[in-house]
């Protein structure tokens, strides 16, 4: 053992005992999550604002609309993070219900005047006093903290298939509500995928969920396989169409396969370390380039290396969950870290799977990166509740 | 630090049994993490492929998508000023619409509703359901103009539209109306619409035609900028903009108001001599050019008909009647409106029915119906300048010519007295003097003043056949005078060369027998009054970059001294008598503006065909007799009058008309007493004269808006003013021109003789043969 190294242990050993004393009730704080989500959401809002900046610019608007917005929902988010962490998750786990049921409740509010309309296509914002809200982001938390809350108190039902069956219709009502009324698939694929991984975690059953996995790969694959050899007939949905410019972008290279090619040409063209910050020139022909493309831009500005080093941020922040999801104080808070993490990976792989067309075109946010207010919100409401979750980890026995 | 924690945690979970977290939960948490890990790490190799393998491929692509963006920055096409600083012609910025299928159809259609009815409310001129169509028959279609040449204030209200949608959320769902654009343009204003319309010529959307505008086209275009992006040596992309160089100006020597002068004055002959003898317009052409003898400016030169040079393809309203092809006149009466179509309906041209037909409207009503080839022909001649591009026997306005180089030369004296006898034997031929009785003995001045034919073929014998066209190359006939017009004609395979026979010089000598154009007769004669210098004749003095720094003067340019001094001195002598000589005494008594000393020359040119019915008659004048300081040259083709060849008085009098307004706005006052008729008949006019000042003399350059007002309702004015002085006319016909009593005689059909109206082919006047002894050769110069 080295000198310097004997003495850090020294000193740590005696400011553990010198704690000791009172730290019966000091609180544990994760601050590599806090470190890496702040780092996160403000690396969010500089690319935002160098991919959107120039687009508003030249249509004679102020550069920095997007940036701002989103820099008050950080700002709000951060707000709530603190206090996600400083409320009990107990106390949380107690009004689960209530925050599931209302946020089931928002969903078909977007089919009444609250809604702000058809966009895209579809109905997905709430316009609440001048704030656009997009329910889906707020089930999708809902549904982590009232699933955790149901699995904590029958977690013996989850030893049967049929028990099981019942309580993960938790995810799947929502998610039908959403995918019914809101035409979000994607939302509710991660809301079912998120409470499927929260159930593999807590139950004892493992074939259950490799079958279940299975059964849906094989009907994955079925799907495309019937498109690809037009059994299907591709123009019959848009979610078909987008299998088929999955599978050959070129084909229809300015319909289907448009988003997807322009996609790949920007992390292509920007190679290893990128073009600079803000030299993107694909950022005016992505659509929705500050939103669920923004790793392609940032792979194009900053080069495979940066997105590969915001992949490892995210490693590291799922790791840190990881960690406190084994050591937390009990099973409803284990089983809510097992959500977020599960959440904030699942967003993370759909995204960056879409933008390298490693899976058919589906739009997911990048967690804490793109640009959204809810989901920025929702997800660092879920990193407090994460960091609250640690706070009670016991640690008057540390060293 | 991470893994020092992790093992701290780990001996945690050892040391407390209590964990709620179960083992085989830590187990699978671990199995949930390698997929993640697992799923990240295959992404991140697919991530570094995408760029190692198709890299390069991908930049091209990038780079590629990048050309369509670059965006020419058109130039702005010189002005034309004239000698006052107005604008003749300008370029004004326009907007031209263009709407993007594929944007409008973005988002499901729900921009198509929206922008469609912005558009209607905007644009009343837009067929709404052209743009339907379009939209929906080519959704990926990105460019399409619909309109072009909008100003700023139609496209504004549609801004404001798209601007207010914008404004409150600034967010891109919000945008309903879009995916239509305004490309920048210039269009040519022509704002006084016809006046000099054929010195100013237009632009025809690949550069200049005719006149000014195809001469000087090279300086009025500029080179048009460039808007493109390009990738650098840093992979940036770099967005560059080059401006455009704007076109120089041109500033004139022409005078608006002089110009309108002349216009109006041709218009009313036009219309005071319309029908008066054959059915038919009052000329067959009609060409004036107001110069200054001292310098070669041209101050106005116009023809007839004019057109409307922002519209030049748009012949409604020109009488196009001397242009139809004659021959199919009635054989074209069509089935369908067998009354009306005979008298009012001349159509050329029974070809199939898919040609496409042209309709136009003549002043009074006749409809036209012409097809495209027609069309074409007739819009050049148009659109031609008679004064520069036409070639005709300029007649007695010759003679002063003749006897210049017969001065000149020595090969007389001046004091020669010749016995006029009505003819000359020439050879074979008697060639007549007008009065065919003969004047008896005349002097050289008589002879001019009386515009003797004799005297002239004798002072030209005198001079033998080589002095003779060693003048007429002096002065410059047969050679352009390199005016700086386009289209200007030499005729120089119309004009005598080595091989001309005594009968050719004989006639040669009064104007007869080889062709000039006004120009050449026009700038000529400049220099036979001026001392003897022949100015270049021109049109453009100063010519301006866009800034407005001059960079090129063209300034008073003398191309040769064509006769002596003295000659001069003594050609005013004699040409001041031809007008100001006692009425029994001259030609040209009745050209002469009240109240001025004018020197000047009649001419009356026998048309190609000899057959003593077709004339054109001619006017030159210049004012002060003995200092020149303006010349006004009047020719007119083949007159609506009974007899022709009595008919120079048209010529005369429109000049004088021209120089009576023209005169007190150069500044060349009255030297002469006035009688108490001339008084009257001043007074008289006063109210019809007058009203050109205002309409043009108010625009100079700096008064914009004026010139811009002007441009808009220009047309509807002058055609308002010039109707009520047609009105004025016609009520006081007698009085109108009291001093012209010849014009009863005109109308009078009393003293109608038999004449056959339509007989030659007036279209190209060509050159008699040189051969007299196989000609009639029975010429007359008159008057």
């Amino acid at each position: 053992m080295t000198q310097t190294e004997s003495v850090r242990q020294r000193n740590r050993s005696g400011r553990a005992g010198a704690k000791q004393k009172k730290a019966k009730t000091r609180t544990y704080m994760d601050y590599g999550i806090v470190f890496i989500v702040v780092f996160l959401c403000c690396f969010g809002l500089i690319m935002i604002y160098s991919i959107t900046q120039y687009t508003l610019a030249m249509n004679d608007m102020t550069p920095t609309v997007y940036l701002r917005k989103q820099a008050w929902s950080l700002a709000g988010g951060i707000i709530a993070m603190v206090a996600a962490m400083l409320i009990s998750y107990r106390f949380i786990q107690k009004v689960s219900f209530i925050i599931y049921m209302f946020s089931i409740c928002l969903i078909p509010l977007v089919l009444t005047p609250l809604g702000r309309g058809e966009i895209n296509g579809a109905s997905r914002w709430l316009n609440l006093g001048g704030v656009s809200v997009q329910p889906s982001e707020i089930v999708k938390t809902a549904v982590i903290i009232y699933g955790a809350f149901i699995i904590n108190k029958y977690k013996h039902l989850l030893e049967s298939l049929i028990g099981t069956i019942l309580i993960s219709l938790v995810a799947v009502v929502p998610a039908l509500l959403i995918f019914v009324i809101t035409k979000n698939m994607s939302s509710a694929i991660v809301i079912i995928g998120v409470f499927f991984l929260m159930m593999f975690v807590a139950s004892k059953k493992t074939w259950y969920y490799v079958l279940a996995a299975g059964g849906l790969v094989g009907v994955a694959a079925t799907v495309v396989h019937m498109v690809n050899t037009r059994k299907i007939d591709p123009s019959s949905s848009f979610r078909f169409a987008r299998i088929t410019a999955w599978l050959d972008p070129y084909a229809d290279s300015s319909g289907g396969g448009y988003q997807i090619l322009q996609s790949l040409y920007s992390i292509g063209s920007g190679g290893i370390f990128g073009k600079g910050l803000g030299h993107s020139i694909q950022k005016g022909l992505i659509p929705e380039a500050q939103n669920d493309m923004i790793f392609a831009i940032i792979c194009e500005e900053l080069g495979v290396f940066t997105g590969i080093a915001i992949i490892l941020m995210f490693i590291i922040l799922v790791w840190r969950m990881l960690i406190i999801a084994k050591n937390a104080d009990d099973l409803y808070g284990s089983i809510l870290v097992v959500g977020v993490m599960s959440h904030i990976a699942l967003q993370v792989v759909i995204n960056v799977a879409v933008v390298t067309n490693t899976i058919p075109n589906t739009g997911i946010p990048l967690p804490f990166i793109s640009y959204g207010g809810t989901s920025l919100l929702m997800f660092l409401v879920e990193v407090g509740l994460v960091l609250s979750v640690a706070r009670r980890i016991p640690c008057e026995n540390q060293e | 630090m991470g893994r020092s924690k992790v093992r701290k945690n780990n001996n945690n979970k050892k040391n407390k049994p209590v964990k709620k977290f179960r083992l085989y939960m830590h187990g699978k948490l671990v199995v949930l993490f390698a997929l993640v890990l697992l799923a990240f790490v295959a992404l991140s190799v697919k991530l570094i492929n995408i760029a190692r393998n198709n890299g390069d491929e991908y930049k091209r692509r990038v780079l590629a998508q990048q050309t369509g963006n670059s965006i020419i920055i058109p130039y702005k096409r010189g002005d034309i000023l004239d000698r006052k600083g107005g604008k003749l012609a300008y370029s004004e910025k326009v907007y031209n619409l263009m709407i993007d299928a594929k944007e409008v159809n973005d988002n499901q259609g729900s921009h198509i509703e929206p922008t469609i009815k912005a558009l209607q409310a905007s644009f009343p001129k837009l067929d709404i359901q052209k743009v339907r169509d379009y939209i929906k028959d080519s959704p990926t279609s990105r460019y399409k103009i619909f309109l072009y040449g909008l100003t700023y204030d139609e496209i504004s209200p549609f801004e404001k539209l798209s601007a207010e949608e914008l404004s409150p959320e600034d967010e891109k769902a919000k945008r309903t109306i879009t995916g239509v654009y305004f490309e920048e343009d210039y269009k040519r204003r022509y704002p006084y619409n016809n006046l000099a319309c054929d010195l100013i010529g237009f632009e025809s959307g690949a550069g200049g035609v005719f006149g000014l505008e195809e001469y000087y086209n090279d300086e009025l275009s500029g080179i048009d900028g460039r808007q493109y992006s390009y990738i650098n040596e840093d992979s940036v992309n770099e967005r560059t903009r080059k401006p455009a160089t704007d076109g120089h100006t041109l500033v004139t020597t022409i005078d608006s108001n002089i110009q309108s002068i002349v216009e109006k004055h041709i218009e009313r002959f036009y219309e005071n001599n319309k029908n008066a003898y054959r059915t038919g317009p009052a000329a067959d052409n009609i060409g004036v050019i107001v110069m200054n003898p001292q310098n070669g400016e041209i101050y106005a030169m116009a023809g007839y008909p004019s057109f409307n040079l922002n519209e030049p393809r748009n012949l409604d309203g020109i009488d196009l009647s001397p242009f139809m092809p004659q021959e199919d006149v009635p054989a074209n009466v069509s089935g369908n409106e067998s009354a009306s179509t005979s008298e009012n309906q001349v159509s050329v041209n029974q070809a199939p029915k898919d040609v496409e037909m042209f309709t136009f409207t003549g002043p009074d009503g006749q409809v036209y119906t012409i097809d495209n080839d027609t069309r074409g022909i007739i819009s050049n001649k148009i659109w031609r300048n008679f004064c520069i591009s036409d070639s005709f026997e300029p007649g007695s306005v010759m003679k002063p010519f003749t006897i210049a180089g017969a001065l000149d030369s020595g090969s007389i004296t001046g004091n020669e007295t010749y016995e006029c006898g009505g003819y000359l034997q020439v050879g074979k031929f008697q060639i007549h003097c007008h009065n065919r009785l003969g004047d008896g003995l005349l002097t050289i001045k008589q002879g001019v003043a009386k515009s003797c034919n004799v005297v002239l073929m004798s002072v030209a014998f005198a001079m033998g056949k080589e002095e003779w066209l060693r003048y007429n190359a002096t002065f410059n006939f047969g050679q352009r005078t390199n005016i700086d017009l386009a289209g200007e004609a030499s005729a120089s395979s119309l004009v005598f060369g080595e091989n001309m026979g005594k009968t050719d010089l004989a006639i040669a000598s009064f104007g007869q027998g080889q062709n000039t154009t006004m120009i050449q007769m026009a700038t000529g004669f400049c220099a036979l009054v001026n001392g003897g210098y022949y100015y270049q004749p021109r049109v453009v003095s100063e010519i301006r970059n866009a800034e407005g720094a001059v960079i090129e003067e063209k300034n008073a340019r003398i191309v040769k001294q064509v006769i002596s001094e003295q000659t001069s001195e003594k050609m005013r002598e004699y040409l001041e008598a031809v007008v100001m000589s006692d009425k029994s005494e001259c030609t040209g008594w009745s050209a002469r503006p009240a109240g001025y000393r004018e020197g000047g020359k009649t001419g009356t040119a026998e048309k190609a065909a000899r057959d003593g019915v077709n004339y054109v008659i001619s006017f030159m004048g210049y004012v002060p007799a003995d200092d020149p300081q303006v010349l006004c040259y009047v020719v007119i083709d083949r007159p609506n009058h009974a007899m022709q060849s009595e008919s120079t008085r048209l010529a005369t009098v429109l000049n004088k008309d021209i120089m009576t307004e023209v005169l007190p706005y150069l500044n060349i006052f009255p030297t002469e007493p006035l009688t108490e008729e001339e008084r009257a008949a001043l007074s008289e006019s006063q109210g019809t004269f007058s009203d050109y000042a205002g309409s043009v003399s108010d625009n100079s350059v700096s008064e914009n808006a004026a010139v811009s007002e002007n441009a808009a309702e220009g047309g509807e004015n002058t055609e308002e003013a010039e109707e009520k002085e047609e009105g004025g006319i016609k009520y006081d016909p007698a009085t109108g021109y009291p001093l012209d009593p010849a014009t009863g005689e005109v109308l009078d059909p009393v003293t109608l003789r038999p004449v056959n109206g339509n007989a030659s082919d007036i279209v190209n006047i060509s050159l008699t043969p040189s051969e007299p002894e196989s000609d009639e050769a029975d010429s007359e110069g008159e008057e």
